[in-house]
């Protein structure tokens, strides 16, 4: 899933997706099939929340199965 | 323009330096002297970081000039330990975690044993409106206010 | 995660204690060394010509007598520095773009603020450096200038760029405008939300631009070499990014610059960014000496990245038994004079502590002609916090509800929507809540003219990437090295969880900040991320040490490596079949480590997630002073969900902070312009921030619901405790006067004009 800025950024303003993947590099893969060039976006500008837990993107990740996957924008602090 | 020769006691040692007129005693400790340990926040006397006493008087470093010292004793932050031994101020600003970031502590604890030598059994408030010309920004004041009300009980042996 | 250790079961011999810090000696003693406390043979001075007007073009820069000044070594213009591409870098929300960060460095075009860097020079002495700098002949063409936000998104406002389209709107404008782009969230239906409310308030607020406030002014000393390598000690809450920042603003390898960390004077956010750095490189590259830069506070305060100030609307419903049904916030934040407000945060945080089913957030980045806002503590979710906060206070009056039990009921906890799209991932909010309710002082009675207040916060904390490396000496004493800045304590809690990881004394830790050479990259401290990320580098590190001193044990006994385990700093064999060996300590396996393989090192890295977030929930009791309209506060409670507190006495120091922070953006702290545009108030004595004599003791409340994603529990603890403070000072004035302030700074002659408002 994409926050709806990015969506409208980037995917037409589509903000949910049906994929199959297992390791975060999966989802991107796909993502970028279905957007080319969107996959550099999602790693440059994003975090990631699996089922609510934030990590940073990193490809080798796991999913697990039926796993709720939202990029966020990325978080910085002070 | 040449300098003025100038000749004070720092921290109990003579010392001899040459000055600008217009030179702060901030600017020559840090800058001529090597004796970093008096911060400059400012540089206009309004958060305390250059506290150092000047015959027993506490005053703001980057408000004295450095021809003011003359034939005065100094006290920084660099004479308050004696060797190994800590100030008990010092030691319980450290108990307390009395500082963060740390650049305001020389200057807090300058103004501390100031006060601690006129008054040593103040109360809550009568530390905090001595300490209120010295800024911090990470702390909130309290565990300084409860280091030096510890620092007292102690040195005055209760 | 521990592995092969007997666990201990929740009961800890370090962690949670609250030892000395190993840089605590030299801090007071006035040793440590921050950034402007270094010095070289032949350093040269360098100080800097700023901009005198808010706005204005530059047409010309004549350095000529400056250069012929007797001392002056070099005079730096933007000419000096490589242009560079327009492009936004990163993460929308806090995008880089180095078009701007060159020109917020030295000036190009135009010079967009007061105290915006125009030219530096470098010469023997501070002084001549200073008389240098009025040599310079500058051709200004001043223009109209605007500083307020509300202002600036006007259509006939100067425009500071002329060609900002805004972003984020369709159709795009075609004019252009000072509005970076606009933002929105959105979750149900407004309408329908708002429909089913049995109370509506919709209610504007602002707030005042406010400085981090730091004591210690940006400083830093760049040597710069002829085979072009260069050194820079700097005062920064993050080296590798200073490194990351200068290197690219000067067209320099990343590689060719080691950026040492000096101690640092304060940042909360506010030094995780350049401004001197580029500078004394730039200089000590065109002069060959090494190169001094110390800011002077009016140039920090002139020059330097405030928070935004924000202009914003919000409107809550919410149903007689309390429950919460719509929400919608605009916000509006001034970015200064280059894009990058923190409205984006403003906008993800503003209802975040709150399960709200309709919930719309809208943010607009707006440039005007002020210094460049930095990050400060939660950046931006202070902000809409003030507004959030302060509408839930007038709705639990009007429904009769316990403001705390408000929040209470719609409070967050794991698996609870979130406005900007995932669910919650921790607990920890209500039982903050939780805590000042069962607090013996909360129902407590109180007099005239006084009135208590509530108010939550939320932010998001930090993750990312970290290093960590281990060595074992040879007397079995520990050297733990991560490339975190140490800002409030963090190589105690560090050494704390080394300490414990290993089993061993925390005084046999020795815990270090290492330079850009000397480790893998460290993202910044900041955003509360040190003791949780860095934290998990340090664990990772201590069990892939764990896992070398067994095997050397094990060369030792000469047995097989299973058969050694790792316990309370020891190691033993696993049981009686593997031996009948005495425990090796550190020392008696470093004593071996020639004829067991050599040195005993390892090193970690993450690039973390799994962080939870801040709650902080506080209440504070306010008198009103009704004839001067000076507010004392008489009581501050703040609880904090810390998951796990590492050094009990940092987190309390850390709560104590903030609330003082808040405290001061509520009451006092704004910045003040001239119908020029100039700083009226570039100093400690009118930007006033609390002092000892204004405050009582700070009550903190470490609430602990540890984060089961890091081994010790770990939650960042810096930044969700300056959410709420403004507005439950807001909350306890309205509870002490009848009346609501809805702009800050509540000051003395605000608070009295409502008072005597009829």
């Amino acid at each position: 899933m994409l926050t709806g800025g990015f969506s409208r950024r980037y995917t037409d303003g589509v903000r949910e997706f049906e994929i199959a993947a297992r390791t975060v590099r999966g989802v991107i893969s796909a993502m970028d099939r279905l957007y080319p060039g969107l996959g550099e976006h999602l790693e440059e500008e994003t975090s990631l929340a699996v089922n609510g837990v934030i990590h940073e993107v990193v490809y080798t990740q796991i999913i697990p199965a039926d796993a709720e996957v939202f990029f966020i924008p990325r978080i910085e602090g002070g | 323009m040449s300098k003025h020769h100038v000749t004070t006691v720092i921290n109990g040692d003579p010392v001899e330096f040459l000055c600008a007129t217009n030179q702060s005693l901030l600017d020559v400790l840090r800058n001529d002297l090597n004796m970093t340990g008096t911060k400059e926040g400012c540089g206009t006397g309004d958060c305390g970081a250059c506290s150092v006493t000047l015959d027993g008087r506490l005053v703001c470093s980057c408000l004295v000039l450095g021809v003011e010292a003359q034939g005065k004793t100094i006290q920084t932050i660099e004479g308050m330990a004696n060797g190994e031994h800590l100030h008990v101020l010092q030691q319980k600003f450290l108990e307390h975690a009395a500082l963060q970031c740390g650049i305001c502590t020389p200057g807090f604890l300058v103004a501390a044993r100031s006060l601690l030598e006129r008054n040593p059994d103040p109360t809550e408030e009568e530390v905090r409106f001595w300490l209120a010309g010295n800024l911090c920004r990470c702390t909130g004041y309290n565990k300084i206010i409860e280091a030096v009300l510890d620092a007292a009980r102690e040195m005055r042996g209760a | 995660m521990l592995t092969n250790t007997k666990n201990i079961e929740q009961v800890f011999k370090s962690v949670g204690t609250s030892p000395i810090r190993p840089d605590g000696v030299p801090k007071v003693t006035g040793m440590a060394q921050y950034g402007a406390d270094y010095s070289l043979p032949g350093m040269l001075w360098a100080k800097i010509l700023r901009s005198p007007h808010a706005h204005a073009r530059i047409r010309s820069i004549n350095t000529s007598k400056a250069e012929a000044l007797p001392g002056v070594k070099a005079v730096l213009t933007s000419a000096d520095l490589p242009n560079q591409t327009f492009d936004y870098i990163g993460p929308e929300r806090v995008a880089v773009n180095y078009w701007h960060m060159t020109r917020n460095v030295m000036a190009r075009e135009k010079a967009l603020y007061e105290g915006h860097a125009i030219a530096a020079v470098a010469a023997t002495t501070a002084a001549i450096a200073a008389e240098a700098i009025a040599l310079i002949e500058v051709d200004y063409e001043v223009l109209p200038h605007v500083i307020d936000v509300d202002e600036a998104m006007h259509p006939d406002a100067p425009v500071l760029f002329e060609d900002m389209i805004t972003r984020g709107v369709e159709p795009a404008p075609t004019k252009p405008s000072n509005i970076t782009k606009r933002l929105e969230f959105k979750v149900g239906d407004l309408d329908a939300g708002f429909a089913a409310a049995d109370e509506i308030v919709e209610m504007s607020f602002k707030t005042a631009a406010v400085h981090q406030g730091y004591i210690e002014p940006h400083s830093c000393l760049a040597r710069y070499g002829a085979d072009g390598q260069c050194e820079l000690w700097s005062a920064s809450q993050g080296h590798f990014v200073v490194r990351a920042y200068t290197a690219k603003l000067l067209g320099m390898e990343i590689g060719n610059l080691v950026v040492h960390p000096a101690e640092i004077g304060g940042g909360f956010g506010g030094k995780t960014v350049v401004y001197v750095e580029p500078i004394a490189v730039a200089l000590s590259r065109k002069t060959g000496h090494p190169v001094k830069i110390m800011m002077s506070r009016e140039d920090v305060f002139k020059a330097t990245g405030p928070t935004s100030g924000g202009s914003m609307t919000v409107k809550i419903g919410v149903k007689k038994d309390g429950t919460l049904v719509a929400a919608d916030g605009v916000f509006k934040l001034q970015a200064g004079a280059f894009p990058g407000s923190p409205v984006m945060n403003a906008a993800m945080c503003a209802f975040a502590p709150y399960i709200i089913p309709n919930v719309r957030t809208v943010g607009f980045d707006v440039v005007s002609n002020r210094p460049k806002s930095a990050a400060y503590r939660a950046p931006g979710s202070p902000i809409s916090a003030f507004g959030v906060e302060s509408v839930l206070d007038i709705l639990a009056q009007k429904i009769g509800m316990d403001p705390l039990r408000l929040r209470l009921k719609n409070a967050v906890k794991a698996g609870s929507p979130t406005p900007y799209g995932p669910k919650h991932s921790h607990d920890g909010y209500a039982e903050t809540i939780q805590a000042l309710l069962d607090h013996p002082e909360y129902n407590k009675p109180l007099g005239k003219n006084q009135g208590r207040g509530v108010a939550s916060g939320f932010w998001f904390n930090g993750g990312g990437e970290s290093t960590a490396s281990i060595h074992i000496n040879e007397d079995g004493s520990v050297v733990l090295a991560t490339g975190s800045m140490d800002v409030g304590g963090s190589r105690a809690s560090m050494a704390l969880m080394a300490a414990e990881t290993l089993g061993v004394p925390y005084a046999s830790v020795r815990s270090t900040v290492a330079d850009t050479a000397s480790i893998g990259y460290n993202h910044v401290t900041g955003g509360s991320r040190v003791t949780y990320a860095t934290g998990l580098a340090v664990v990772e590190a201590c069990n892939k040490i764990i896992e070398q001193l067994r095997l050397r044990a094990s060369i030792m006994w000469d047995v097989d490596v299973k058969g050694v385990v790792w316990e309370d700093g020891f190691a033993k064999p696993a049981d009686k079949s593997v031996g009948e060996f005495e425990p090796l300590s550190l020392k008696a396996i470093a004593a071996k480590r020639a004829v067991t393989g050599g040195p005993i090192v390892t090193e970690a890295a993450v690039n973390a997630g799994g962080q939870a977030p801040g709650f902080s929930t506080q209440f504070c009791d306010v008198e009103v002073d009704p004839e001067t309209g000076a507010v004392k506060i008489l009581r501050f409670v703040a609880a904090q969900d810390v998951g796990r507190a590492i050094h009990p006495k940092y987190c309390e120091g850390q709560i104590h902070g903030g609330v003082v922070q808040g405290i001061g953006w509520a009451l006092n702290e704004e910045y003040i312009y001239d119908k020029q545009g100039r700083l009226s108030n570039a100093g400690f004595l009118d930007y006033r921030i609390p002092v000892a004599s204004d405050l009582p003791m700070i009550e903190a409340i470490l609430v602990e619901v540890p984060n089961p994603n890091h081994p010790y529990g770990v939650k960042g603890v810096g930044e969700a405790n300056i959410v709420p403070p403004m507005a439950a000072i807001a909350n306890a004035i309205q509870r002490a006067t009848g009346k609501r302030l809805t702009e800050l700074p509540m000051s003395p002659p605000k608070v009295l004009a409502a008072i005597d408002a009829v």
